[in-house]
């Protein structure tokens, strides 16, 4: 039982840190678990989306003593994020980092699947899960093609790599991308917290391909990033929609704490690597502070406690681990699956007309560099697949010539 | 502090509706709602919906006078909110008990009472945010102002009551909403009342001062206009 409440944590004035600490040493990319390296990924897309929501709230709000204490907590988020993603080595290449976050979106959506007690958010996890999975296939035959290496280097084989649901169908309609929401009163504490680290994870890889797609010379490769970053603003715009609209920018920031000190907290936990543990146990210890501060915030403008809106304990914690046969679970039994609004249904019951139909055909008319890639990956040796627990749960997605 | 916030933790049940989704495990069937106050001969569902958003009101108001009541600089205004703050705890836990006493759950909250939720935080958030384009005086206005519309609505949900008791039979619905009624519509009746003499009072002060008014010029006057604001009744 651990209540981010009871513990003061560190003082927020206590919190700056110099530019030596901040500069790290790097992780060596050949050698680091591939877990602590998507552990690093997610925290770095958590203090990101901490920032932009610290800011957003900050141009929403004419009041001095905020505007203040939200400077200075962003301040601190904002080195935060510096320690976290000056982890990552100037030798991993972006498409290195690219097969990286595809592997967190696999693993964390999966996992926070497994484990999402409401019934419809677990269905929008499972949904978006095909999808990121389908797309560490695209990159990572886009890594062998122009690298000539094997991405199972980085992935380690914890994570399968063989299709999902193909890309070039996933392109919808913005409507189709939206869901309906939960409700402040009546939703999990868990579900709130699986929500906003999803949108925060997602946020960092729409952010990630949008800036690096244009850093490639390859066609093949730019084409990629550019179908493959349309798909994760579709996926921003879907899990941000799960959350409750009527909670107050007060509310929300203390959520935001909240859940970064749950992850520190989960990650300190599971941590293998002795530095990073030290690390994710230091930023916890400034979390807390700052949640205090968010807290005294809720209480001074909203008049209300923070446990009024805060369970009295931290709930399970979120883990990296492997996640094959679920996925392949999921594969068999929803890759026909779509959205029509807020609603899923089979693409049978979709028909030819609808509006999501005809954006797809629409944005696909010129080609599908999503598909490109493996028709070029198979014209130059074959297709890279790595299907570890047999052959694909999918007939029609198994290799042409093992079918 | 007294925790007031219907959650999960706490029991919660609400309704998916339109883009509202509500976990079958927190849902509340209808045919519960359907089985509040059986001896009234009223719209049941309806009636729950509705003390679900009067009891959010309620709620609502305990974090408004804890925000003005930690913000205003006037004393005087601190201690008559702080005053009205333990009414309107009193006020939720009445209706808390009425709900209870209907058949009902007040951990319901309706898809009313979430509306309702969202116009106080607005009128909070409205107040506080916008501090810092105005001076101290005017922001204590704009505090005053935002209590005067929270207890208008307030008032506004207990006259309902009330005549709604005297339309209804003879039997325990009538008896226990009339009791509630009774403890409370003479206090809704005097927070109206206050808010509304008190800002004309203090707008007035301002409106006949020959110079724009600073809180230290203003205060003792005000303090004094205040203090004989409310005639008891």
């Amino acid at each position: 039982m651990f209540n981010p409440l009871d513990h003061t944590g560190m003082e927020i004035d206590d919190q700056l840190r110099n530019w030596k600490e901040l500069n790290v040493e790097p992780y060596d990319k050949m050698s680091i678990h591939p877990y602590s390296r998507s552990r690093i990924i997610l925290m770095n897309g958590i203090e990101v989306e901490s920032i932009l929501f610290s800011h957003q709230f900050a141009r929403h709000t004419d009041n001095p003593d905020v505007k203040a204490k939200l400077a200075l907590s962003r301040r601190i988020e904002a080195q935060q994020q510096k320690a976290i993603n000056w982890l990552s080595p100037g030798d991993e290449t972006p498409l290195e980092t690219t097969i990286g976050y595809e592997q967190v979106a696999i693993d964390l959506t999966a996992w926070l699947a497994r484990n999402e007690p409401d019934p419809y958010i677990k269905q929008t996890f499972e949904f978006g899960l095909l999808e990121d999975f389908d797309h560490l296939y695209r990159y990572a035959n886009l890594y062998e093609l122009i690298n000539g290496a094997r991405a199972e280097q980085l992935t380690q084989d914890l994570t399968e790599i063989m299709p999902g649901r193909p890309t070039a169908v996933e392109h919808r309609n913005p409507v189709d991308d939206l869901r309906r929401h939960y409700d402040r009163h009546t939703v999990d504490p868990l579900s709130r917290l699986h929500v906003l680290t999803l949108v925060a994870g997602e946020q960092q890889t729409m952010n990630y391909y949008m800036n690096h797609g244009p850093d490639f010379i390859e066609p093949i490769a730019r084409g990629l990033y550019l179908e493959i970053a349309e798909i994760e603003e579709q996926h921003v715009t879907q899990y941000e929609s799960l959350m409750d609209p009527l909670e107050s920018w007060f509310e929300q920031l203390v959520h935001h704490e909240y859940n970064e000190c749950y992850l520190y907290h989960s990650f300190m936990e599971e941590e293998t690597d002795d530095r990073l543990k030290r690390l994710w146990e230091l930023h916890l210890d400034m979390e807390l502070g700052q949640l205090q501060v968010a807290c005294e915030l809720l209480r001074t403008y909203n008049g209300i406690d923070p446990e009024e809106i805060l369970p009295p304990a931290l709930p399970q914690p979120t883990k990296f681990q492997e996640n094959k046969e679920y996925v392949r679970d999921v594969l068999a039994s929803q890759i026909d699956l779509r959205t029509d609004g807020t609603d899923y249904v089979s693409v049978d019951d979709l028909g030819n007309d609808h509006r999501s139909m005809e954006y797809m055909r629409r944005v696909n008319e010129g080609g599908v560099p999503t598909e490109d890639v493996i028709d070029q990956a198979r014209n130059d040796g074959g297709e890279y697949r790595r299907e570890l627990l047999g052959p694909h749960p999918v007939e029609s997605l198994r290799q042409p010539e093992t079918v | 502090m007294t925790i007031i916030t219907p959650t999960r933790t706490s029991g919660a049940r609400g309704m998916s509706i339109n883009m509202t989704e509500v976990p079958p495990e927190a849902t509340m069937p209808p045919t519960e709602l359907q089985a509040l106050a059986p001896d009234a001969g009223v719209n049941p569902a309806f009636v729950s919906d509705l003390l679900s958003a009067f009891l959010a009101h309620e709620q609502c108001g305990v974090h408004l006078y804890r925000t003005v009541a930690g913000a205003t600089a006037n004393p005087m205004l601190e201690a008559k909110y702080r005053d009205f703050l333990g009414d309107t705890e009193r006020h939720v836990e009445i209706l808390t008990r009425v709900i209870t006493q209907l058949g009902g759950d007040p951990q319901y909250v309706s898809p009313s009472a979430r509306l309702v939720h969202a116009m106080n935080t607005h009128l909070i958030q409205g107040v506080v945010l916008a501090a810092g384009s105005a001076d101290e005086l005017p922001r204590e206005m704009a505090m005053l102002e935002a209590v005067l519309l929270a207890e208008t609505k307030d008032h506004a949900d207990w006259s309902f009551l009330s005549a709604l008791c005297d339309d209804l039979p003879d039997g325990p619905t009538r008896e226990a909403l009339s009791t509630a009624v009774e403890e409370v519509e003479s206090e809704e009746d005097e927070h109206v009342e206050w808010a509304r003499k008190t800002w004309q009072r203090m707008t007035m002060m301002q409106a006949k001062s020959s110079t724009m008014m600073k809180v230290t010029d203003f205060a003792e006057k005000a303090f004094a206009t205040v203090k004989n604001a409310v005639t008891p009744s």
